[in-house]
This record gives C-alpha cells, structure tokens and sequence, in this order.
C-alpha cells in the first residue's frame, strides 16, 4: 500500500473514540513519537495543523525559484502569510522567529546541518558556571542520536576531534565543493578546526529519500525529495504501523478534568469547526513557539496563568541562537550557486568557553555557498548585506552589475551560530492584539540579544574576516545580528527536577500534568550552538522509549 | 508615456547597459514582466502603483521618491525587475549561470581532503571538546 493511500485514509477518529497518545504536530519531534508510539501497539493520533508537502510546488529547479522563494517558501511565516500558519507578533523582538506548518514541520525549510550537542552543552553549569546543566549527559543521549541518524539518513564523516569517538555515519559526506574546499583553505591557513559537513541528507537512495544532486535550494524546499524531512523519513513508516495523521488540524487547547489530568484536545478542521480529541495521553510537538502559546491557551479558570505553569516558567527563557554571517567573494570561481546548501564545511574552532574572549560558550560556524545571482546582488529580497541607511544606488546601476561579477559564482558564506544563554526575560507570550485565521491569539516574542551574544558575534566575525582573508578574499560584508535568523526556537518549557523552575522532567513529563508531554525544543534548558534538530529528535526519542517502557504505571484521566 | 514606457524607463535605470551586460529592455519584454508579475501576485499593487508615477523628473528621482515615501511600491518595482533581468536565458549566459542545476555525484568517490592531508592537519592538531563524564 503506497503512503497516498495510507494518508488517504479516513485519519480522524469516531466520535467520543479515545486513543492512548494524540501528538500536537507532525514535525521532527511529533514524528519520531508517532512511529515508535504505533510500532510499539499504541494508539496514536497526530494533529497537524499544516498540510502534505507538494514536492511540485518547490521552484528550485525552474528559473523563477529566486522569484517564488522569496515569497511561498520564506521562513518567516509573517511574509508568508499562509492561512496554515498562524501569524506572529514580532513588535518586541530583535530576531523573527521563523517555522513552517506542515507534515515534516520547520525542516521542510531547513538547511539540514545534523549536529550532535557537546558534551560540555549539557553541563554548562558545572563547566562555565552559567545557566542548568541538564539532567542527563551526552553520553546518555548519544545512542539515541545515532539510532536517529540511521532513521533520517545522515551522510557525513566520522572521526572529527571535536566530538568523543562515535560510530560511522549512514551514509558518506556530501562532496564538499569549491566552496567547502575555499571555506576549508581558509580554515586551515589559521589552524583552525574544520570539518567536511554532515548533513541530513543522504548521499544515495534511502528509502523514500533520492540521492541529493547538489541543486542547492535547501532552505526552500527541496524538489528532488532528497532532504531528509519526516514526511519521507518517518511518515510513510509511521502510517504503515497504524498512527494516523489530521491535516489542517488546529488545537486551540488542552481540555483537563477535576483532577488535573489531561483528558484530550480541541482543534479547528479544515472546515473551520471545533472537534474534540479524547486522549489518555497528550504530546506536544509545536516547537519552542507553538508549544508554550498552546499552553497558554488552555489556561481556564482554574489555570489562569495557562496549563502546566505553576512554575510561571512557561514561555520563559526564548533562545533563538543570534546569527551572523559573512559573505566572502574570491577571484576563482567556486561554482557557489551549486549545493549541499546546508554545511559543505563546519568548524567548532570556537565552541568552547574561553574567558579570555570576554564572553562564555561559544559557536558554530557552517560554510554555505552564496546562491543565485538575485541573491548575492544584496539589491532586494531579505537585503541582508543592505544597511538601512544605504542609498539605493549603491545596489543599482552598473553598481549592480559589478556586485553580481563579483560575488555570483565567487563567494561563499559562513554562517556564524552563537549559543544563547536562557534569560526570563526572553519569552512568548499572548499577543492582545493578533490573531491567527481561526480568531485565536497569536504568540508574541518578547526578546532582546543580549551583551553576551553581542560580544560572541564580533569576537566570531573579526576571527571569520581573518580567515576568510587568509584564503584571498577580495571582497567581505559582514550581518549581524541577522533579523530573519529564528530558526532555533529552544528553551520555554524548560525540563529540570524542581517543580518550582521548570516545566517538565528530564522524561518530558509536565511537573503539574502526569499525562502531558513535551517532546521539542522547548525543554532544552540550554541552547548549545548547534544546529538543534539532531537533539530534538534524539531526545524525542529518549522520552517515547521511556513512556513505551513505562506503560503500565502511567497516570491517565 | 505609458505605464509600461514607465517601467521600462525605471528598469533600465535600475540595469542598465554596463561592459558587456545588456541594459533590461534590450532582453526583457514586458510579457516577461507580466509572467513575473504571475508568479507573484501579492507585488501586483504596489508595481502598480510604481508604474503609476510622473515620469516627468527621470527615472531616478520617480525611484528615489518611490523608495522614500512608498517602500512597497519600490520593492515591487526592483524584485521584478532583477528577477525577470536574471531569468532571461541570455543574461544567465552572459554570467555563466546554468540555474539552480542537477550535479550528479559518485558517493563512493574518494574527496581530496582525504588525500591531500588537509583533514590529517585537522586531525593532528588533537581533541577540541571537552570531557564531561563525572560531572
């Protein structure tokens, strides 16, 4: 049976009918729980408030893709302005938060940089004396991130001293490139640590996943179906073993009894009418944004301040990863339109605290090719390379035409991600004012990057100049902090053992709602400096074998 | 002068002829510039609005005031332009650009820094995290 039609299938259950598990969200996290919730004889059902991916729809490989992208497949769900998604406030914020709703979630427009955590990111506290450590270590996660590797598909190469030893990956690295080899030439004129990329995408047939034929158009969908995305990973698997998934299945909130418990959701259908989902266990999978705003709203007289928030932790402690980057344009053609978009080359030269820099933690830098030549002109679109203050002339004319010769097909860039360390301060929160297509409120971001951040970033672009330069670069333009960077949305609804502090327990477990769960990035109590969605889904699957294991003594309604 | 002489005379403002890159008007119709417009309805009112301007003082003060007073309507104006500039078959022959194209590669291939003994630098300089068990 192909997956069409074990998608097509009648998903939504009969009335009153209630399953053990419904997951909100059929991303990364939702769906690594869905798969192993079903392959382990558990009724699931998942609620997914996007739609299908239409493989047709990605432009990548037709000439108006710089056109189209920059509109149907930006990550800021604001420019968008899908009726799937919802909208979000981002008057008090310094970076947009950016996501996509839809089976497979945000990493339909991710990069696919796979990065495991540090060990040093789960003790931060023992280590650099900042922020939680968290309650387990790297080593206790690390068999789960090679579980999902094999799962996803990752092509990368192993041995890198960066990281303790770890087993090979699934499948070889991406070739690296012209642009990986100049990013890596750089590198290695400084002694600087470097590393061919991993990337989640497979280097040859996987399943339901092609072999990645370097069209570079990563972050906006990828046409080939190479990108490994749970929608071709995860999906076709989990339907095969009985979870059953809703489309355009919005919950607007979490229903509880007498007792606390979670008793099930409600969610807007696609035809805009309230349905109820009755549930032993609720899993939320709704990303560091979408999980605390569905918490929030299920605050009733009983909960004023939202669900599971007697901490006052929830929505508390954003971290959205600061990010710079540096465009560097050589002599030599690189070919820089070509992919892996994600990471050709990586380094963690800088990933660990040295108090000496005058800040703690560290960074990531990935080595990204520059794209097509609208792009690289820094004349229009996200106008990364623009300062506001710029005269527009200075884009136009032969001035123009001179900046695409130099820079399309010659230049690189380097994407520098900055660890964010958990501020209070830093939150989602109830818009008053916006609201999504079905009349509920908006999530605002409330977020400031902070002088810890500003200090990391210049320390890592003047270093990532040094480099650049060291390799030959003729020209360099330097953003930060970039506004549309919020791809990692981490931390607000923090895992920890004191019921007082956080939100969940190291199971994802709400302190206050034994059968509600969180599975994504919001439990991070920190937010390493990689690129999170290795970790996500590890720890998604972590805490899906714990509440397998631990079945029988679940407390239900 | 005609809304579509208008726009023109913007475009060409914007890319015009420059060593051996043509100016827009010598490659682009204004067929390519409704096909773009298609592809993005939501620029259409404000590249209305754009064309809609006195042309009376040039092209460079009609953009000038477009790009000070009316933000939408001159990011209309210059993302078609560029965008339908760079889709001309001829311009991407001129810059040497295939499109965003299909590379197939042999996995098993064996990468230079493995030959090279870039990577055993990088290997050879030692461990950069720092253990954690114990703590």
């Amino acid at each position: 049976m192909t997956v069409e039609v074990l998608a097509d299938r009648s998903a939504r259950t009969r009335r009153d009918e209630e399953v053990d598990v419904v997951i909100v969200g059929a991303g990364p996290s939702g769906s690594v729980a869905a798969l192993h919730l079903a392959r382990a004889g558990i009724s699931v059902i998942v609620l997914e408030q996007g739609e299908w991916p239409d493989y047709a729809d990605f432009t990548g490989a037709r000439p108006e893709h710089e056109l189209v992208s920059t509109k149907l497949w930006h990550p800021n769900p604001n420019v968008r302005d899908n009726p799937n998604d919802y909208p979000v406030d981002t008057s008090t914020t310094d970076i947009n938060p950016l996501m996509f709703a839809g089976v497979g979630g945000s990493a339909t427009l991710y990069g696919a940089q796979w990065m495991h955590f540090l060990p040093s990111d789960f003790r931060v506290r023992s280590m650099d004396g900042v922020a939680e450590d968290w309650p387990f270590s790297y080593e206790d996660l690390l068999p789960y991130q090679l579980e999902i590797e094999r799962e996803v598909g990752v092509s990368g190469l192993a041995g890198d001293p960066a990281y303790p030893p770890r087993g090979a990956y699934p499948f070889p690295a991406l070739p690296m490139g012209s642009v990986g080899q100049r990013g890596a030439l750089g590198m290695e004129k400084m002694g600087w640590h470097w590393w061919p990329g991993s990337n989640a995408i497979p280097s040859e047939k996987f399943g339901d996943l092609n072999p990645c034929v370097r069209r570079g158009t990563c972050l906006t969908g990828c046409p080939e179906g190479a990108k490994s995305t749970s929608d071709r990973s995860h999906w076709p698997l989990a339907l095969k073993a009985g979870a059953r998934l809703v489309t355009r299945a919005r919950v607007k909130e979490i229903e509880t009894n007498e007792q606390g418990l979670a008793t099930g959701v409600v969610y807007v259908d696609a035809n805009g009418r309230d349905r109820r989902q009755r549930a032993k266990v609720v899993i939320l999978c709704a990303n560091g944004v979408g999980t605390p705003r569905l918490l929030l709203m299920s605050g009733k007289a009983g909960n004023p301040d939202g669900l599971a928030n007697s901490s006052g932790m929830v929505g508390k402690r954003l971290m959205m990863h600061p990010f710079a980057s540096v465009l560097a344009s050589y002599q030599d053609p690189l070919d820089s339109w070509r992919g892996p978009f994600g990471q050709q080359v990586y380094s963690l030269e800088f990933y660990e605290t040295d108090e000496s820099r005058g800040f703690v933690r560290g960074s990531k830098w990935n080595c990204m090719p520059s794209g097509g030549p609208v792009g690289v002109s820094g004349a229009t679109g996200s106008k990364v390379y623009v300062a506001e203050s710029g005269r527009f002339q200075d884009f136009w004319g032969a001035n123009l035409h001179e900046n695409v010769a130099r820079r399309f097909g010659h230049s690189l860039i380097w994407g520098i991600v900055g660890e964010d360390l958990p501020e209070e301060s830093n939150q989602v929160v109830l818009s008053k004012d916006m609201t999504d297509s079905d009349g509920l409120p908006a999530p605002q971001i409330v977020y400031k990057v902070n002088e810890n951040s500003n200090r990391l970033l210049k320390f890592n672009i003047d270093r990532c100049l040094e480099s650049v330069r060291a390799a030959g670069a003729i020209e360099t333009l330097v953003s930060t902090p970039v506004r549309e960077s919020g791809w990692h949305l981490i931390g607000t609804t923090v895992m920890g053992d004191d019921p007082k502090r956080s939100v969940v327990d190291q199971w994802g477990t709400c302190h206050d709602v034994p059968n509600l769960y969180v599975m994504d990035a919001s439990t991070f109590p920190t937010s390493g400096a990689t690129n999170p969605t290795a970790t996500i889904m590890a720890v998604a699957l972590r805490n899906t074998r714990r509440m397998i294991a631990e079945r029988r003594n679940q407390k239900v309604a | 002068m005609s809304n579509q002489d208008t726009f023109f005379a913007l475009a060409d403002f914007l890319i015009p002829a420059h060593g051996k890159m043509p100016k827009f008007s010598d490659v682009c119709g204004y067929a390519d510039v409704e096909k773009s417009l298609d592809f993005r309805i939501d620029l259409k009112p404000g590249f209305a609005r754009g064309i809609a301007v006195d042309p009376a003082n040039g092209a460079e003060a009609c953009l000038e005031s477009l790009n000070q007073q009316d933000g939408e309507a001159f990011s209309a104006i210059t993302t078609i332009a560029i965008a339908t500039y760079y889709m001309s078959p001829r311009v991407r022959e001129l810059i040497g650009y295939p499109g965003q194209e299909n590379v197939p590669y042999d996995s098993k291939e064996t990468q230079i820094y493995l030959t090279d003994g870039s990577l055993g630098h990088v290997i050879a300089r030692g461990r950069k995290y720092r253990p954690t068990p114990g703590l």
